[in-house]
């Protein structure tokens, strides 16, 4: 007898429909085969659905069995056709009643009958709802992050056994229960609060301006200086994730598999800091199946390169990309596929291969040609998508600071999140219409139209410009960022003080 | 690369120094204009290659003290101390003589070739007692005692126990130069040199202009910077306002060349 379960497969963020067919043959050898492109861990599913079927007290039928995944051209990968295929066997040997063509079976399989945690449940939620099934059963382990999604029945299936109880109809399955997505901003959001860092007020300052205006930042400091510790406190004064951002990043976590189970919605923008050993794929994302890479992983949220110079160049300049269009474009042989990837990059150096430069205690041991090549390294490419440069000053000076209480000092996330808000009201106001959201996303047209400087601040700009020789690109940055700092005192023109202090974060030289 | 030859240097007085060496050079090659009354008040700049933020301030207050006393700055066009010297002396508009530790023709690198170029435009010399030579481990001692004779005092900004900026003083003591130190922390080795030189009575205490200067500062940045450099997060402090008015300030004074910055580090120029 032949039975079509549903099923579906992604490709990268993209949901396609799979029909696992399953023939139980009354003629021909005794056999279990499946064709239709499938990749190893799909041929070793022959096992654990065997194993599986007997364990949960059912018979595994001595037949000749054939199964198919159609599209039969469409390479497939992962353990999830592990369910419509037991459940496929079960009902074409007459061991359970046909199954509705309305839902979609989707999950992997233990030996003993229960199903394992599988990726991608949120963005097959999303699926089955666009394409109007009416059930969808996933693993339970999974299944809390389908919740945000309305109008399809999920039924959470523990083992084999409790999913035939349920077709059979003796023993329903209650279906999850669904919420609206809301994100909580609670306290859990901030992971380090502006607060807890003694002194560094003016690299606090440098990121306030950052998460104002989606400006990229470049921190350079001697090591130990607490780079680290700053760039994980800038999620927490970003504006807090709307519905439907908050979707977006738990989608890419989702068919990444690492939603931690039982969440339902990412509520923290997420901070990303892989090691400068990373490689290219593993920066932009990639794989023969291609899995989102740490920009994408960065989503939304913030990208951390910490001595960015020991990066591969290679690797460097593959954020070319993602950082002019916010999305990641991977060609392999299961197919295209674009994630998003738009994030706040933050970029720490060392002042020189050894890190003392500058210090006010150590020497440097390098020699000036050291130097030279430690920051030849960093890619001009990616430094021109820098808007800030800030020194983090060593920390045995900053210490002092923890007894003296100074301004800048108490300024919590909260309050620093408040004034960031203001100034994206601002700039949303501005650029009403535009599909632009914050000041770094200005080009030259923009900034011309858009940028209102004072005669005195206009003056000031040209004198800067001429001490320092800066190129059209710093002078546009200068004012991008200027935009901002008046964005936060919320002027609508840009007065010479806001100039005076964006020059502070120009590029070293 | 044009250069000249001055093979008679005997036969300028202004250059008589030269003839205290037992092994005077046999000629002198130079790039530049050649005036005499360059080396009628020499006093050379010397010191470590790893010259640290001391280093600088100190070099910057020495040549803006011999700038304003029309001496000419002799160093030895190596980094550190030495092209500080040259550098900030230019940036006084000084003048200043490099005395190159190999041949004159030898090519420059990029950076080195520009500042040799704003050396001469500032009315200043390159010099070498060789056309060709490549720059090796001998060659940098036998410089120094050309600017060791070519000079009436030679000033030691930040040299290590064993180095080419002690050995130039060893030689100007020979030669009766006057030679002076500037002492340094004794935490740091590359102000072990000038230390032990002044300990060891070799040298005189550098003590910077002696003219008691008085000036009115009433800007209140400018006070604080005054005697010594400080970040931005420092000076926010100690004046108990936030950041940004501090940085807005700080562009204005940089802009005005008021103050300067070194390293994420402020100071306040001198006059």
């Amino acid at each position: 007898m032949l039975v079509k379960i549903n099923s579906a497969t992604h490709i990268g963020l993209e949901t396609v429909p799979v029909c696992v067919e399953v023939d139980v043959a009354s003629q021909g050898f005794p056999g279990f085969t499946i064709v239709g492109l499938a990749s190893k861990a799909i041929e070793e599913a022959r096992e654990r659905v065997k194993t599986a079927i007997i364990n949960s007290g059912f018979d595994f039928p001595p037949k000749k069995i054939t199964v198919n995944l159609a599209p039969a051209d469409l390479p497939k990968d992962g353990a999830a056709y592990d369910l419509p295929i037991a459940i496929g066997v079960l009902v074409a040997s007459g061991q359970l009643p046909g199954v509705s063509q309305d839902a979609l079976y989707y999950g992997e399989v233990s030996l003993d009958g229960s199903l394992r945690p599988t990726r991608g449940i949120l963005v097959l939620a999303l699926f089955a709802k666009k394409q109007q099934y009416k059930a969808l059963y996933v693993p339970k382990p999974s299944a809390s992050e389908a919740t945000v999604v309305s109008g399809v029945s999920v039924f959470p299936v523990e083992t084999l056994e409790t999913l035939a109880h349920h077709i059979e109809g003796t023993t329903p399955i209650a279906p999850i229960i669904h919420r609206m997505p809301t994100v909580p901003e609670d306290e859990k959001s901030i992971d380090i609060d502006l607060s807890d860092i003694a002194g560094q007020d003016l690299a606090k300052r440098a990121l306030i301006i950052a998460a104002a205006g989606g400006h990229n930042v470049l921190m350079w400091g001697p090591p130990g200086t607490g780079k680290t510790m700053l760039a994980r406190a800038l999620p927490g004064i970003l504006p807090p994730l709307t519905a439907d951002e908050a979707l977006e990043v738990t989608r890419i976590y989702s068919v990444s598999g690492l939603l931690p189970p039982g969440t339902a919605l990412l509520s923290r923008r997420p901070f990303r800091a892989p090691h400068h050993g990373v490689s290219a794929a593993g920066l932009i994302g990639g794989g023969s199946t291609p899995q989102p890479g740490e920009v994408s992983l960065a989503h939304l949220g913030v990208l951390f390169l910490d001595e960015m110079p020991e990066f591969s160049r290679s690797v460097l300049e593959s954020l070319r990309q993602p950082m002019e269009d916010g999305v990641v474009e991977i060609v392999r042989v299961m197919g295209h596929v674009r994630y998003p990837a738009s994030f706040t990059l933050i970029a720490a150096i060392n002042p020189c291969p050894c890190g003392y430069l500058g210090h006010p205690r150590r020497e440097c041991t390098c020699t000036a040609k050291q130097i030279a090549k430690y920051r030849h390294r960093m890619s001009g490419p990616i430094l021109d998508r820098i808007d800030l440069t800030v020194m983090v000053a060593p920390v045995e000076v900053e210490k002092l600071a923890v007894t003296d209480v100074g301004e800048g000092n108490r300024i919590s996330s909260q309050e620093a999140k408040a004034r960031v808000m203001k100034a994206r009201a601002m700039q949303e106001k501005r650029f009403f219409g535009m599909h632009m959201y914050t000041n770094s996303q200005m080009r030259n047209k923009e900034v011309k139209s858009m940028c209102r400087l004072t005669k005195e601040a206009e003056q000031f700009l040209r004198l800067a410009a001429e001490k320092y020789d800066f190129s059209a690109r710093s002078y546009m940055r200068l004012i991008k960022v200027a935009r901002t700092i008046a964005d936060l005192s919320e002027s609508e023109d840009i007065l010479q003080i806001h100039m005076a202090e964006a020059l502070q974060y120009k590029q070293l030289s | 690369m044009r250069y000249d030859c001055l093979s008679d240097w005997r036969a300028i007085p202004s250059l008589s120094g030269l003839s205290d060496l037992s092994n005077p050079p046999k000629a002198l090659y130079y790039r530049g204009t050649f005036d005499p009354s360059l080396f009628t008040a020499v006093s050379s700049v010397v010191g470590s290659r790893r010259m640290t933020n001391y280093g600088r301030v100190c070099v910057e207050r020495i040549t803006a003290s011999l700038v304003t006393h029309g001496r000419t700055v002799l160093s030895g066009f190596m980094y550190g101390v030495d092209r500080a010297a040259h550098e900030s002396t230019i940036a006084l508009g000084g003048k200043t003589v490099a005395v190159l530790g190999w041949g004159i023709a030898v090519p420059l690198s990029p950076e080195e070739e520009a500042l040799a170029e704003r050396i001469i435009d500032a009315g200043g010399l390159v010099v070498s007692e060789w056309i060709d030579q490549q720059p090796t481990l001998w060659t940098f001692p036998v410089r120094n005692r050309i600017v060791a004779a070519l000079s009436h005092e030679i000033i030691v900004v930040e040299a290590a126990v064993k180095s080419g900026s002690l050995i130039t003083a060893s030689i100007g003591k020979k030669l009766h130069r006057k030679i002076f130190a500037v002492p340094g922390p004794i935490t740091s080795s590359v102000s072990r040199g000038t230390n032990q030189l002044l300990s060891s009575g070799e040298a005189s205490f550098w003590v910077g202009d002696q003219a008691p200067r008085v000036e009115k500062e009433t800007h209140p940045l400018l006070l604080l910077l005054q005697d010594e450099g400080r970040s931005v997060n420092d000076i926010a402090r100690a004046v108990k306002r936030p950041v940004e008015e501090i940085n807005a300030e700080l562009s204005l004074l940089l802009l005005s060349d008021q103050v300067r910055e070194q390293g994420g580090i402020f100071y306040a120029r001198k006059n």
